[in-house]
């Protein structure tokens, strides 16, 4: 029982059902909101700042994770958005490593690149699996609208990552 | 610090095995992997539908804040479009069920005879990698992968994945989209057409069109007494017989067999969301003669397409020659609007090769 419930207090139990929910936003409202005819990709944006505040580790667990479910409902074959996913969070991980003590501003820098980065990174992985014809110059508008997109909900992004993926002192 | 990279390394290698191992899993077509999509659907849609139902009141003020203008201006687009196109469906209405009955007559397949299943579009693709939408007819309408999916105006894209209650529908537009097609070529404006005019007195007399060409075989009475013009469409002339003219005026205009439509087979391509999707492999053949733009794009059928013959799909937009016996590219504009859909119908066709043995 003990062990049971050490499992669902876990911050991976908590990233999955928060996954759920940010997934549902993305299949629902992100889906019929399009700013310039661009879906904005909330999944992506919380596996980056994942990555960009907990590192490389945590940044692509949390890519592998959301890619896996956001995989499950895609027509795509399994496998594509995790890796796409997971690349993107340890870029993010990466990116932030190479700054001292990073602030806000450089968090928010990272998210917008990595943002830029990951939405490049699903049609390349598509590309390997022979699932081309997605790299073409309409990628560049995709990718503008995102970045600037995942900058402007980075704050709420970054609330929420924290409360999910911090570990939690139990009491005994 | 040692110890800090080597946990990196070991969640990248995780990470790019990991995805490696789902990939070939799934183009495995391993049945785990669509039992875990199965569990998976049945726990998010509920989920899913509830944030659907929560953010509506989003929805509605988003697309009431930037979409209110193009609303006004579509709908009174579409006023117009519905009174100039009330009298031709009428006209096409009876037209299309005369073609049907004389393909049923000749025990051709024809559209009519293919049962459907109207369905609603209850979902866009989420990301921007994919030209997909989703249904909410699934396997228990009887909905199987590869069925052709329309709109009132034509063919919109074929069923890539079917679940109990929802199915997925890949649109044209998808890169990974392809159908065998048919060109139906005009010929050149009649040059040929050997026309006939007796006069006499005031009155006009009947026109006769003469096929050169041919030898023996059909006769043709037609009498018109007032002024009219009658087009027959794909009648081949031979010998044509025209009782004596009457007092009135009368005409008959016969296409030649040179200037009926040709049919040329190819592949549509679809090219994403941004770009009209291509056909493919048309041949270059001198029968064939040079595309016209605007000339219509039809599906071919056959025994191995997924699509039955005949379903609309799209005009010539744009011809692309290219030099040799390469055969030309045509970029093509679909008669359905694939960025407004709601409603659509899903023919449970398959083609014999798919059908089940008996």
């Amino acid at each position: 029982m003990n062990r049971f419930l050490t499992i669902m207090a876990s911050r991976w139990t908590r990233l999955v059902l928060v996954l759920l929910i940010v997934l549902s936003l993305q299949t629902t409202v992100f889906t019929e909101l399009r700013p310039f005819g661009v879906a904005v990709q909330v999944v992506l944006l919380m596996v980056v700042v994942a990555g960009s505040l907990f590192g490389v580790a945590i940044g692509s667990l949390t890519g592998l994770v959301a890619g896996l479910m956001y995989d499950m409902i895609l027509p795509t074959p399994v496998g594509l958005g995790s890796l796409a996913l997971g690349l993107a969070g340890a870029t993010a991980g990466l990116l932030i490593y190479f700054f001292n003590e990073p602030t806000w501003w450089m968090r928010s820098i990272a998210v917008v690149v990595v943002s830029s980065l990951g939405e490049i990174y699903y049609p390349l992985v598509q590309a390997t699996v022979g699932l081309d014809g997605w790299l073409q110059l309409r990628l560049l508008k995709v990718v503008l609208v995102v970045s600037i997109c995942n900058l402007l909900l980075s704050p709420l992004a970054v609330l929420v990552c924290r409360w999910t993926l911090s570990e939690r002192k139990t009491v005994a | 610090m040692a110890a800090a990279q080597s946990t990196r390394r070991r969640a990248i290698i995780l990470l790019v095995l990991t995805a490696i191992i789902l990939i070939t899993l799934d183009l495995q077509n391993s049945s785990t992997i669509s039992g875990l999509r199965s569990v998976f659907g049945t726990v998010f849609r509920p989920i899913e539908s509830t944030t659907r139902v929560v953010t509506r009141p989003v929805n509605n003020a988003w697309h009431g804040i930037f979409d209110y203008n193009n609303v006004l201006d579509e709908n009174d687009r579409l006023r117009e479009q519905v009174a100039q196109q009330e009298g031709a469906t009428i006209a096409a209405a009876a037209s299309v069920r005369l073609a049907q009955e004389l393909l049923a007559l000749n025990g051709l397949p024809t559209l009519a005879g293919i049962n459907a299943v109207t369905a609603q579009v209850i979902g866009d693709s989420p990301t921007n990698f994919s030209q997909t939408i989703e249904i909410n007819q699934g396997s228990e309408s009887g909905i199987r992968v590869g069925m052709p999916v329309l709109n009132a105006a034509g063919l919109v894209g074929k069923i890539t994945k079917v679940f109990t209650d929802r199915a997925i529908v890949m649109l044209i537009t998808d890169p990974d989209f392809a159908l065998s097609i048919k060109v139906v070529n005009a010929p050149r404006a009649a040059t040929t057409t050997t026309t006939i005019a007796r006069s006499n007195a005031a009155v006009p007399s009947p026109v006769v069109p003469v096929d050169p060409g041919s030898s023996a075989g059909t006769t043709v009475e037609t009498t018109t007494t007032t002024t009219t013009t009658t087009t027959i469409a794909g009648f081949t002339p031979t010998v044509t017989t025209l009782p004596a003219a009457p007092s009135g005026v009368s005409s008959i205009t016969v296409p030649l067999a040179s200037e009926l439509a040709v049919r040329e087979t190819g592949v549509i391509e679809g090219r994403g969301p941004s770009r009209q999707p291509i056909v493919r492999f048309i041949d270059n053949s001198l029968r064939f003669g040079d595309i016209q733009v605007g000339v219509p794009i039809v599906t071919a059928g056959g025994s191995q397409s997924l699509s039955p013959p005949d379903i609309m799909v799209g005009k010539v937009a744009r011809v692309v020659e290219r030099l040799g016996s390469a055969g030309p590219i045509l970029e093509i504009e679909l008669v359905a609007d694939l960025s407004n859909l709601s409603f659509l119908r899903v023919l449970l066709y398959q083609p014999i090769t798919e059908k089940p043995a008996p």
